[in-house]
């Protein structure tokens, strides 16, 4: 009998478990995007916008460590943030290339 | 651009309803705030990056209902998502707005540079056909001054023709003078001999050559006998010679015989030599264009003094 209650005591703790970890799922797609923006981000910026791709490399790397131990809502929110990070820098690239094509397009004779 | 504003100000009347949230959160969604307001402020913004600023605002509004939740790390979530896509947005503005410059730069260029092109283009064209028509032109001048010469080639051919028969020719200002004595062309009164057929076959020829040209015949005797009969002796002297060039085709139209009798005399009359060299017709080769002189020109305008 005792033994069937702490049986039951378990079954009631995994189901608390998994309801837990039901409410947080694998932030996936959310580090599938951080994952292509930095990617995306890292040939152009490295010269225009060098802190704004270190960012984006640290904190995409930090979503997936905790991805590793299980931290699905940090992961989301790192993944999120290296997205945003990797997106300025992708665009001051982007700018910048721009702006220098304009210069020396004014500068031509 | 009301939507955004309007959640932001949505998001900041949470922010401020709500003091739960730690101080560096608070201060995090503020300046989250002042970047948001920079960039929506920005036309350049408002004109390119529209779905940049949007995300800012969500984030924004996102933010201000974390703090109202209390939750910190979600203000500095969304305060950090907030500043980096204003941030985002303001730097896609400037670059779509310098990719429509360098391409209105580009076309501007292309265009000066077509202009250019076709400035060049008309330069060197006007500048063929000026050299064109200087070559036509200097073409022209040689083409004249050969013509010129060949003119003037045959004419001295053609009085030197005539010297060989007997004729002197000078030039003066009305023109060519052939000098012939009247022993060479006369038998005797007024008719022509054998002999003086070459010298006017060649005069004659001269003339047809020469349309434009018109001659003078003036007939001269010397001082012997009345003035009166030697006129008229000399008159029929170069009417017959008039009549000889008719008969050899030339226009009777172009030909003024006249009679000078004893004037304009050339040698002394007081010798049988210069009584001889007197008794003479002139032919006046009257220069081409010059205005034809009349009968009478030669009494009023002699070619005094009259040189041998």
């Amino acid at each position: 009998m005792k033994t069937i209650f702490d049986v039951k005591r378990i079954i009631y703790l995994s189901f608390a478990a998994l309801a837990a970890c039901a409410t947080t799922d694998p932030p996936q797609s959310e580090l599938s995007a951080a994952r292509a923006m930095v990617a995306q981000a890292q040939p152009v910026a490295e010269a225009a916008a060098p802190a704004e791709l270190a960012n984006a490399q640290v904190t995409l790397a930090r979503a997936e460590i905790a991805m590793l131990h299980g931290q699905y809502e940090d992961a989301r929110l790192l993944a999120l943030r290296a997205e945003a990070d990797a997106r300025l820098a992708w665009t001051m690239a982007e700018n910048a290339r721009v702006q220098r094509a304009l210069q020396e397009e004014r500068s031509a004779r | 651009m009301n939507k955004p504003l309007k959640l932001t100000v949505l998001a900041a009347a949470l922010a401020a309803g709500c003091s739960t949230v730690s101080p560096v959160a608070n201060q995090r969604l503020e300046e989250a705030r002042a970047s948001y307001q920079r960039a929506a402020a920005d036309p350049l913004v408002q004109r390119h990056a529209q779905p940049e600023l949007q995300r800012a605002a969500n984030a924004l509004a996102e933010a201000g209902r974390a703090a109202k939740d209390g939750s910190s790390e979600l203000v500095e979530h969304n305060a950090f998502i907030a500043e980096r896509s204003a941030r985002t947005a303001l730097s896609t503005a400037q670059g779509r707005q310098a990719q429509l410059d360098l391409v209105a730069a580009h076309e501007e260029r292309s265009r000066r540079l077509l202009q250019a092109e076709r400035a060049r283009a008309e330069q060197a064209e006007a500048e063929r056909a000026r050299a064109e028509q200087a070559r036509l032109e200097a073409e022209a001048r040689a083409s004249l001054l050969g013509e010129e010469k060949a003119k003037h080639a045959e004419f001295a051919a053609a009085i030197s023709g005539l010297e060989s028969t007997g004729v002197r020719a000078r030039q003066t200002e009305r023109g060519w003078v052939l000098t012939v004595n009247n022993d060479l062309l006369f038998e005797s009164g007024t008719a022509l001999h054998s002999g003086a057929d070459r010298t006017l076959d060649t005069l004659a020829q001269f003339l047809r050559k020469h349309p434009e040209r018109s001659i003078a015949i003036e007939g001269f005797t010397d001082s012997m006998g009345s003035a009166a009969a030697a006129e008229r002796l000399s008159e029929r002297r170069a009417e017959a010679v008039k009549f000889a060039l008719v008969q050899r085709g030339v226009e009777s139209h172009r030909i003024d015989a006249r009679g000078m009798g004893p004037n304009f005399p050339v040698a002394s009359n007081d010798s049988e030599a210069g009584r001889q060299q007197n008794r003479r017709i002139e032919v006046v080769i009257r220069s081409a264009g010059a205005p034809g002189d009349k009968a009478g020109e030669g009494a009023t305008t002699p070619e005094a003094p009259r040189r041998q």
